[in-house]
């Protein structure tokens, strides 16, 4: 298993976002993370990489226990993610942001930063080429030094995932990847995240255009912070536990 | 018409090697044309204020507001003159010590402080700025208190020129490192830490190292600063160093333009050196400087660096234009 949340749970205040809940999730999978709203996908999404802290329970993560890690740390063992809102650094150009997010390899020392060395410039090119083929990969090298700002929606989220990819992730959580997307940049985004997946890089998304669902190897389904389903997506849109979450108890049987 | 935005990664490297050297060139001939040593304590002071307010930007561009910049100048300029009066150590060793020191207390301050934010980090470097300023005068018998320290050993007598050639050196070798560290991965990534922590992380930048970084960097700078104006000067007070020195500071990174490196040089050079210029009209200095202040503002969000930046993208695109209008 690359991740296993045992029993993980969220309190905030008397508000219970995320109960009892146990996910694995196994090498090279596609998971599709459904639910109504506030359901608290997103919640476990932030639980996973350390923005919130579990109230109880435990994540392990490659055999590691990342329940206590802080952010930067979970994202130096290997997981990258996007975000729904605010998903790119907005005042660097769209290379910049790629380039900007190869923190953790090559990594460059403080003094060859200072003094410009060979290796420092050698990393720096690297980074530079490797980033240029990661927006190739994602169809963004056209708007490569457009200010973050200035991207339309659709292509902010890609450059999310852009983003997230130079952490060289061993696994992607991506958070609503094509959400308020035009056809065109679905179209681009499903390539990009089926480019990931022949790569092998393992991905949890959480998505409510089923469109996306479809292409998942396995689908979890989510409400008021329990799983009420899982298995193949054709299993779950049967299920009645699902039409009565998604359509209310009138249409389930 | 594209604005240059503040904190920029990359981009916008505007240093030209000629440009500068010529600069420099006619800095260091000054002395051949102006003889009046009062124009040079003005020039040298220029040139201390610079590295401290150059070095204040380096720290705003992680995102934080350390209003406690001054208060470091001061740290590393008690430190320096009370080693070399009490414990007779040549200023040669006693500015790098100074400043070592001031580097460490800044880690000190940023070390705990590190996760608080924005305005947080502000209230609480504000607190550590005045707690500086009370150690100074509480341990008066080594400090000279609020009487101010005398008797400082100089670096050079009192002759102005020789400073003056020393602070050119010295302003410009920290002005080429801290230029260096702005356009490289580690000022790249204080800007997208200033930007957006949460994504930061999400990347695996550790935000509390990098917020460190950056205090002690910006203090080791400000507190040689203030080393130096200890040695020069002779005599040291605390109103140099209190709160309204660094919002003093403060003023002349946002008229100058925080956005750009140059900025903050613009900004002492219009605000501080030129009222000091002119002389006759001392009384109606704080006017004046409130009028530039406002007018900047009113008129030039980004300061002095941003309005020369977004008319020179608007002249290489006009020119664009004309080239494009000509072809078809």
């Amino acid at each position: 298993m690359l991740l296993e949340l045992h029993k993980v749970t969220k309190h905030f205040m008397g508000l219970v976002a995320v109960d009892d809940f146990n996910m694995d999730v196994d090498r090279g999978e596609l998971v599709g993370l459904i639910g109504p709203n506030g359901a608290g996908k997103t919640t476990l999404f932030n639980l996973i990489t350390g923005i919130l802290r579990l109230t109880s329970g435990k994540i392990t993560f490659n055999g590691i226990d990342i329940t206590e890690k802080r952010p930067h740390e979970v994202a130096e063992l290997g997981i990258g993610r996007t975000f729904q809102l605010n998903p790119l650094f907005s005042d660097f150009t769209v290379l910049e942001n790629v380039i900007a997010s190869f923190h953790l390899r090559p990594k460059s020392s403080l003094p060859d930063v200072f003094f410009n060395t060979a290796t420092y410039r050698r990393n720096e090119a690297d980074i530079k080429e490797q980033s240029l083929q990661i927006l190739n990969l994602l169809g963004l090298d056209k708007v490569k030094n457009e200010l973050g700002k200035h991207l339309p929606h659709g292509h902010r989220l890609i450059l999310g995932i852009a983003r997230a990819l130079a952490v060289k992730p061993k696994l992607l959580l991506l958070d609503e990847p094509t959400r308020g997307m035009s056809l065109d940049e679905i179209d681009l985004a499903l390539g990009a995240i089926e480019r990931m997946c022949e790569q092998g890089v393992t991905i949890v998304l959480v998505e409510h255009n089923m469109e996306v669902i479809d292409f998942c190897d396995r689908v979890v389904v989510m409400n008021f912070g329990k799983k009420i389903a899982e298995g193949p997506v054709d299993q779950v849109r049967k299920d009645e536990e699902v039409i009565k979450a998604y359509l209310g108890s009138e249409h389930a049987a | 018409m594209k604005l240059k935005s503040p904190f920029t990664g990359n981009r916008g490297k505007m240093i030209k090697p000629g440009a500068c050297a010529g600069l420099l060139i006619i800095l260091i001939a000054c002395p051949l044309f102006i003889k009046s040593p009062y124009l040079f304590h003005i020039f040298n002071l220029t040139l201390i204020y610079i590295i401290v307010a150059v070095s204040f930007r380096t720290i705003m561009t992680s995102g934080q507001l350390p209003l406690s910049h001054a208060g470091f100048m001061g740290v590393g300029a008690y430190a320096s003159a009370t080693a070399a009066k009490w414990l007779g150590w040549t200023p040669w060793i006693t500015i790098p010590f100074g400043a070592l020191v001031a580097m460490g207390v800044g880690v000190i301050m940023g070390y705990p402080f590190a996760r608080l934010r924005a305005v947080y980090y502000a209230m609480i470097s504000l607190f550590f700025g005045m707690l500086i300023i009370s150690s100074v005068k509480a341990f008066d018998t080594w400090t000279g208190g609020a009487a101010g320290l005398t008797g400082i050993p100089t670096l050079f007598g009192y002759s102005k020129i020789p400073y003056y050639y020393f602070f050119l050196l010295l302003t410009s070798v920290c002005l080429l490192a801290l230029y260096r560290l702005e356009f490289s991965r580690t000022g790249v990534t204080w800007k997208a830490i200033a930007q957006s922590h949460e994504v930061a992380a999400s990347v695996g930048i550790n935000e509390a190292r990098y917020r460190i970084l950056a205090s002690a960097i910006g203090c080791l700078f400000a507190g040689l600063a203030g080393a130096t104006y200890a040695h020069y000067n002779g005599v040291i007070g605390t109103t140099s160093f209190g709160l309204m020195a660094t919002i003093l500071l403060l003023i002349y990174v946002i008229v100058g333009g925080a956005g750009s490196f140059f900025g903050p040089i613009i900004g002492v050079v219009l605000l501080m050196t030129i009222p000091e210029l002119l002389r006759g009209l001392r009384e109606y200095v704080p006017y004046i400087s409130a009028a530039i202040l406002l007018i900047v503002v009113y008129i030039m969000p980004k300061g002095v660096a941003g309005l020369a930046n977004s008319l020179l993208s608007w002249f290489t695109e006009l020119r664009k234009n004309r080239r494009t209008s000509n072809a078809s």
